[in-house]
């Protein structure tokens, strides 16, 4: 393993210190980009103010991502670095097969939540975000999410270092609530970027609020608060039952999941010197 | 003459930007016409169209069912049945965001059929851009193809051993589990191995890494790019100005 020195010299505080301003910088970023386009929505949704929002929505929500990725990516220990392919792997292999099964949810964040129980929050957020950063290569739709996974990585982190990963009914919960915060997040993507949703059940429930009178903006607000929470809490369900079923050996290596006892149990019993 | 990855994302990132900016169904129309071209000539039409018909068509679809029926901000209606009604406005508005997104998603992936990956990542570890990013994007695009062929051997070796893919929502669920859990395993398994080979290579490690392959960058190119940008950001200006919401405020 690698040996790196116990306390912190004067340059690595500072870096951390930087890092952590630019933490900050993109949380506020994100979060000051959804509150703007709250209050600035176009009444009128010609193309012009939808497009003046689509702008807003994909400079700040992109500018907020890549700010956590220059935070965090560099700060995370190798053992972590080589686990961001493979969650965007499972992300995409795993959505496929659950896909195949005829349940109509999408489950593209299993891999993203995975690691968030094993590594934690911030590798999670850097996970999220870059996760729809490649997979933009093959659809390019996925890039301006890249925001919302970031915070559904970094809010499975937060659940998991709260512990409520250490019981399974305590995941879907964390779920459900996860899927609030991503589903309103992404709302205004959906709305003036894409003008809409791309799947059959989710375009009903727009119209339907459509047909009542809402806004583009609010209809999608209240399909993403019916459709979200329920996906992530099988997403969180499926990812805890992942993680229980790893051998406790390959867990426990992680120093997140020792030192916040996420998972229940103890750790593996060393034999007696 | 060949482009440098970095010159081919920008000229991608600025037209999608700049078409985003425009906001005219017709400029939208030609991008989508001129990538399709650059596409017939670069070789990778039946990729790129194929790719970009699952991503677009069923957002396309979507749009003009939800906009075309249900469109409360419209007036010119042309048709009625009970709920739904048929507005003019609502036609123009999906057929604004559909060919808008289509032009948008037709450029990037121009873009991403055409780059050599190598390059991709020669050009990202030269720049000042974190290594790790470079590392990221390489490996899953390597892992990809590598995973679907391993949960094939995993599937087979399951339904040797007497996984039945039929039967209720609960056996379904069973043989899911059976193929999951192995996959997930072994993928966290070789990354811990994967990390330590790393290590020991000095890939975290701080101070200049050796790289044994160049990327020319010709100065021509550069001052396209750094023009490109000045356009597409003179676009997003000028949209900014042009449509900022004051009565809302």
């Amino acid at each position: 393993m690698s040996s790196s020195p116990l306390t912190l010299s004067e340059a690595g505080r500072t870096a951390s210190r930087n890092r952590r301003i630019l933490e900050i910088l993109g949380a506020a970023a994100i979060a000051g980009t959804y509150v703007f386009l709250v209050l600035t929505q176009p009444a009128d949704i010609a193309n012009g103010p939808v497009s003046f929002s689509a702008l807003v929505a994909l400079g700040g929500f992109l500018l907020g991502a890549v700010l956590l990725i220059v935070a965090v990516l560099p700060a995370l220990p190798t053992s972590t670095l080589v686990l961001v392919p493979v969650a965007l792997v499972l992300n995409v292999v795993l959505g496929q097969i659950m896909g195949s099964s005829g349940l109509p949810f999408y489950f593209d964040a299993i891999g993203t939540v995975l690691i968030a129980v094993l590594a934690g929050p911030a590798a999670g957020a850097a996970t999220g975000a870059l996760s729809s950063i490649v997979w933009s290569f093959f659809n390019p739709t996925v890039l301006p999410f890249a925001a919302g996974s970031a915070l559904i990585g970094f809010l499975a982190g937060l659940a998991a270092r709260g512990g409520l990963f250490r019981r399974f009914y305590l995941a879907p919960v964390a779920g459900f609530i996860t899927g609030i915060f991503a589903g309103v997040v992404s709302a205004p993507i959906a709305a003036f970027v894409f003008g809409g949703t791309s799947g059959v059940g989710t375009g009903a429930i727009v119209s339907a609020f459509r047909a009542m009178g809402d806004t583009l903006m609010a209809a999608i607000t209240k399909q993403a608060l019916i459709s979200d929470p329920m996906d992530k809490a099988i997403v969180f369900a499926i990812a805890a039952l992942l993680a229980y079923a790893l051998p406790r050996r390959t867990t426990f290596q992680f120093p997140f999941v020792r030192r916040f006892r996420v998972l229940a149990g103890k750790a593996p019993a060393t034999p007696a010197a | 003459m060949r482009l440098h990855p970095f010159t081919a994302l920008t000229a991608a990132a600025c037209t999608a930007v700049a078409t985003t900016a425009a906001a005219s169904w017709q400029l939208s129309f030609a991008v989508s016409i001129i990538s399709s071209v650059l596409a017939v000539r670069a070789g990778v039409a039946g990729r790129v169209l194929s790719a970009a018909a699952v991503t677009v068509g069923p957002l396309c679809l979507s749009l003009v069912v939800l906009h075309g029926l249900f469109f409360p901000e419209g007036r010119t209606v042309l048709a009625e049945w009970g709920p739904a009604r048929v507005t003019a406005e609502g036609l123009q508005f999906a057929l604004d965001l559909a060919s808008r997104t289509s032009a948008c998603v037709l450029v990037l992936l121009l873009f991403s059929f055409t780059v050599s990956v190598p390059d991709l990542v020669s050009a990202l570890a030269a720049s000042r851009i974190p290594p790790q990013f470079g590392f990221v994007l390489a490996s899953t695009l390597t892992l990809l193809p590598a995973i679907v062929g391993s949960l094939d051997r995993i599937r087979q070796a399951q339904e040797a051993r007497g996984l039945l893919l039929r039967g209720s929502l609960l056996a379904h669920l069973g043989a899911l589990r059976l193929q999951m859990v192995p996959l997930v395993q072994g993928l966290i398994e070789d990354a811990g191995i994967r990390g330590q080979a790393l290590e020991a290579r000095g890939f975290g490690a701080p101070g200049p890494h050796t790289s044994y392959r160049h990327v020319d960058d010709p100065p021509g190119q550069q001052i396209f790019r750094a023009l490109a940008l000045v356009l597409a950001a003179a676009a997003v200006a000028l949209r900014l100005l042009a449509s900022w919401p004051t009565a809302s405020l």
